[in-house]
């Protein structure tokens, strides 16, 4: 019963407060700036909660960005394994999903998920910054019901 | 016995500056949004980032020493609630004796310290280098701070916050006597609480999360949790020390106008941080020295030839 109630209050405090850390796997930074964009007066993401965070380790959300090279494999590895569990990874963008155009080159893996887990993805090329208000709060939803 | 262990726990204990922490933290977030044209977290937002922060893994990198770490983050919020006891709110005083200003200072500057010895254990080069800005900054900021809070206890004749604050029932709040005391204050409580303008050991675009890089979970909420009550105890004894509040018989008006007077102190320190930019550590220093240390000189001067 009580340690139902504290599940509960976890889940509860964890939906509503989402810092997330960014990365950028090699993409073009088109979908950079429109996560950028959440951040402004226009969009303002902190209306539900979500600020950005510069390390890893304060992080819950790891935002990718743009297709998976050889390079940026390495690099997006560790900083999944710096962020303190629970901790979600959102792919944002068409590159960031599936590879999009540069799926098949030697030196790019495809998407995301050929490293990581994802949880939420938001195709997009780029992506409108309502589309991953959109994704942000699909992701809440899917907290909330102990995702 | 019950009292005493009541005020430590309760009132003006734990749970009333926790809960201050967190009505504070909120409005000051809420308030800089409006300045910036935004709409702003919803009032549970400070609570449910540290109830968050305390249901996290808490990770440490290989290589630091862990019984520092944990300690770290509780020795400097036991200093900042047992700060707080000797502060009267709204006039009633727990614990106060001849000197607790004194006390109240030192164990303010408790955070600080910690705080740069957590980045020199965690072995990361950012919480490395936000450590020694930390350092650098305590000494542009603490001398000009503390030479302004002299002000006020030398006017009143008495180096207790409760006894000053009583002193300007007679004479009236000290602000208006020394304005450019309170300014002084003021800046060295931002730099205290390493605020925006003043926030150059934690600037993450510069060092990422300064020395609390490495940390996560549990541990975070605890730093959290330090800032928030130091905010609190920084906002009630500069109160306490500039705004006295008139003399009124009825207690639930005397209470009102403290609220008030904290509510425009945390008005003062987001606006602060909305209007003004980061200032580079160099800057600091220089400013500090060169304009803060002869303008608080000055200040006290003219108060002790005042009292003459």
């Amino acid at each position: 019963m009580l340690k139902e109630m504290i599940k509960k209050t976890y889940r509860w405090a964890q939906k509503n407060s989402l810092w997330m850390i960014h990365y950028n796997t090699g993409g073009c930074n088109g979908c950079d700036i429109e996560i950028l964009d959440l951040l402004t007066p226009r969009y303002d993401i902190e209306r539900l909660g979500i600020i950005t965070k510069a390390s890893p380790r304060h992080a819950d959300v790891l935002l990718c960005t743009g297709p998976v090279t050889l390079q940026a494999k390495d690099g997006l590895w560790q900083i999944y394994a710096q962020m303190p569990s629970p901790k979600w990874v959102v792919a944002v963008g068409s590159c960031s999903t599936t590879g999009a155009v540069f799926y098949g080159s030697d030196t790019v893996l495809g998407g995301v998920d050929h490293i990581l887990p994802v949880d939420i993805y938001i195709p997009g090329c780029p992506v409108r910054p309502e589309g991953i208000i959109e994704g942000l709060v699909k992701l809440r939803e899917r907290i909330a019901h102990g995702g | 016995m019950l009292r005493g262990i009541l005020s430590l726990l309760i009132f003006p204990g734990l749970a009333f500056q926790v809960l201050c922490g967190l009505i504070f933290e909120w409005i000051d977030r809420k308030l800089l949004a409006r300045f910036q044209r935004r709409v702003g977290p919803p009032w549970y937002q400070p609570a449910a980032d540290l109830v968050k922060l305390f249901s996290k893994e808490d990770l440490m990198p290989e290589g630091v020493y862990d019984l520092v770490e944990v300690l770290l983050p509780l020795i400097s919020l036991s200093a900042v609630l047992t700060a707080g006891l000797y502060i009267p709110i709204a006039g009633f005083t727990s614990f106060s004796f001849e000197g607790d200003l004194i006390v109240i200072q030192f164990l303010m500057s408790v955070p600080t310290l910690a705080y740069y010895l957590a980045g020199i254990a965690s072995v990361g080069i950012y919480s490395f280098l936000g450590g020694g800005r930390s350092i650098l900054q305590y000494f542009s900021y603490e001398v000009p701070l503390l030479i302004a809070i002299s002000g006020p206890a030398v006017m009143a004749g008495s180096w207790s916050v409760a006894q000053i604050s009583q002193a300007q029932l007679g004479m009236g709040p000290f602000v208006i006597f020394q304005p450019l005391g309170f300014i002084l204050a003021v800046v060295g409580l931002i730099g205290k609480l390493k605020r925006d303008p003043l926030d150059i050991p934690s600037a993450s675009t510069e060092v990422v999360g300064g020395s609390l890089t490495e940390f996560s979970g549990a541990k975070l909420g605890f730093w959290q949790l330090t800032m928030n009550v130091q905010a609190v105890v920084g906002i009630f004894l500069l109160v306490n020390l500039y705004l006295g509040w008139l003399n009124f018989t009825a207690p639930l008006v005397v209470v009102g106008i403290f609220l008030l007077e904290c509510l425009l102190m945390v008005l003062v320190l987001s606006g602060a941080s909305a209007i003004f930019a980061r200032l580079r550590i160099d800057q600091l220093a220089g400013l500090g020295w060169k304009i803060l240390v002869p303008l608080s000189l000055l200040q006290l001067g003219f108060v002790i030839l005042m009292g003459v």
